[in-house]
């Protein structure tokens, strides 16, 4: 990743710049109030029959834009997963590793969440999770897999 | 119909922590070196297209500074982007203006400036280069992430071996120890890669690129200029291909290859008239070992599954059956990433008029295929040259 070599030539520092954006979820509202009730929805278009996870509010298959909102299932297995060594800007205060897994739901439905209880050498493809929500310490919302 | 593209001139800044240049600093020492290769001066460009992604910088619209560095004024510029694969999609913009008859000589700049921000930074904005509200948001998904989901599925389902990676890694420093351009100038052992730290497990450091700054430049032009200049001999683009993958990458059927390689390969292969078997030397997105791996399943140098065998074997060394990233690749010749998609074509239309030097890969049809993905397979460019 980064080269050690450090900065060796003459640099001038650039203006401050600070990004932090106000993001709209007016179209996907339930889902984010589900993560603090421990729900986790996904959208169902009512005229083509398509689901989307995550839920979107217009149909990008027919067009159409009258979902209805359903619940993922509480149990799935791994498809795969990784342990995270890195610090993204913004995340400084998330233990290392961090594990992620994407989980396949008994519904046909796969889903990007933490892997907690459990060291990442003792996880195998495959493995059955119970998938929980929970609001982190720094208050964003988080999917955590669970091992059964 | 469309007409005839040659790259007539080709330039490549060293790639590195350019911590001594600008961004148009860095793309001016491309756009010298291809126009002096090509033999013009910047009067004959009539089209400048710039791919750069930009988002680490502080110059907000890069196209337009470079440009005026270049000595250009009045051709555009096109700024485009296409995530890691930008390079190839500038090329794939000039290539169009030319192939269509809209201008003979158009110039493809690649550059980008990484290493201005700090490693935690970088990682963040690289990060949101999958899907940013449903991924990064949650989950901190860097670029590492990304690719070691696809390796943790490719190894459990194929029997791919984290050895077999770092041998990936090993022949990509070969070569950029051999390559002055390159960032690393080292070559590698494979013990130093399978005992180096873990990033994103299953990948190691030297499963990864690095964070580079570089710029690359080609230009090309129709058949009449190619007469008109009194260019022998010319390589030709002979077949781009393209495609894509879903944003949000649970929505994908497996991760065990890249979908928009499959396609924009076929495309490529389908317009060149070529098959797989046909390619002599080729230059593949390794931003990851597990990528290179991916690659050579996906373009089709062999069977779905069998890419670590390929890399065990050695056949994508020179002297194999499909000499792979001869010039270091991304992984240690890094990857600057507006620039990589262009110096992929710096490197190949090298090798296509025998000017590889110690790295030259003996060829007998002239035929090269160069692959850059952007994000993880959200772009997908496949471009053949031949001679």
């Amino acid at each position: 990743m980064s080269d050690a070599k450090k900065i060796e030539n003459p640099t001038i520092m650039s203006r401050k710049l600070l990004f932090l954006h106000k993001i709209p979820i007016l179209k996907t509202k339930k889902f984010w109030d589900g993560l603090k009730e421990g729900k986790i929805y996904a959208t169902r278009c009512r005229k083509c029959g398509q689901t989307y996870y995550p839920p979107q509010a217009d149909c990008s298959k027919c067009l159409a834009s009258d979902m209805e909102y359903f619940e993922v299932a509480n149990e799935g297995e791994i498809v795969t997963f990784v342990a995270s060594y890195l610090v993204p800007q913004g995340f400084e205060n998330y233990q290392i590793p961090y594990i992620i897994a994407i989980v396949k739901t008994s519904n046909e439905l796969k889903l990007m969440g933490f892997v907690e209880g459990i060291d990442y050498k003792n996880i195998k493809v495959g493995m059955k999770v119970k998938i929980i929500t929970k609001i982190q310490s720094d208050g964003f919302p988080a999917i955590i897999f669970i091992p059964c | 119909m469309s007409r005839k593209v040659a790259i007539i001139g080709v330039g490549n800044s060293k790639f590195g922590v350019r911590d001594d240049a600008l961004l148009q600093e860095i793309a001016f020492e491309a756009v010298k070196e291809a126009l002096e290769d090509a033999g013009i001066t910047q009067k004959e460009i009539e089209l400048s297209v710039v791919g750069s992604v930009g988002t680490r910088m502080y110059e907000a619209l890069p196209a337009v500074p470079v440009n005026e560095y270049a000595g250009f004024s009045g051709v555009g510029p096109i700024r485009v982007e296409a995530a890691c694969a930008t390079g190839s999609a500038a090329v794939f913009t000039a290539y169009n203006a030319i192939a269509s008859g809209y201008v003979d000589v158009a110039i493809a700049i690649g550059v980008e400036k990484m290493c201005e921000v700090d490693t935690p930074t970088s990682t963040a904005v690289g990060g949101r280069g999958g899907n940013y509200l449903w991924e990064f948001h949650m989950f901190g998904t860097s670029f590492a992430c990304y690719y070691a989901f696809y390796a943790t599925a490719h190894m459990n389902k194929f029997g791919t071996t984290e050895e077999q990676l770092a041998m990936v890694a090993v022949k990509n420093h070969k070569y950029a120890s051999m390559n002055p351009k390159a960032h690393f100038q080292r070559e590698i052992k494979l013990e130093d890669a399978l005992k180096s730290r873990i990033i994103c497990w299953p990948l190691k450091l030297y499963d990864c690129c690095p964070i580079s700054d570089g710029a690359a430049a080609a230009i090309l032009a129709s058949e009449d200029k190619v007469k008109e200049f009194r260019i022998e001999d010319p390589v030709w683009i002979a077949g781009i291909g393209y495609a894509s993958d879903t944003s949000n990458i649970v929505r994908r059927p497996d991760y065990v290859g890249l979908s928009a390689t499959v396609k924009a390969a076929n495309m490529a292969y389908k317009k060149a008239g070529v098959e797989p078997k046909d390619v002599e030397v080729a230059e593949v997105h390794d931003c990851f070992t597990i990528a290179e791996i991916m690659a050579y399943e996906d373009l089709g140098f062999c069977k779905k599954g069998e890419g670590g065998k390929l890399i065990k074997e050695g056949q994508t060394y020179i002297g194999g059956r499909i000499p792979v990233n001869v010039d270091g690749g991304l992984k240690a010749k890094g990857h600057p990433l507006g620039a990589t998609g262009v110096s992929m074509i710096y490197e190949l239309t090298r090798q296509l008029r025998n000017e590889g030097g110690k790295r030259q890969v003996p060829l007998k049809k002239y035929i090269a295929l160069a692959h850059n993905i952007g994000g993880t397979g959200h772009y997908g460019y496949v471009t053949i040259l031949r001679r």
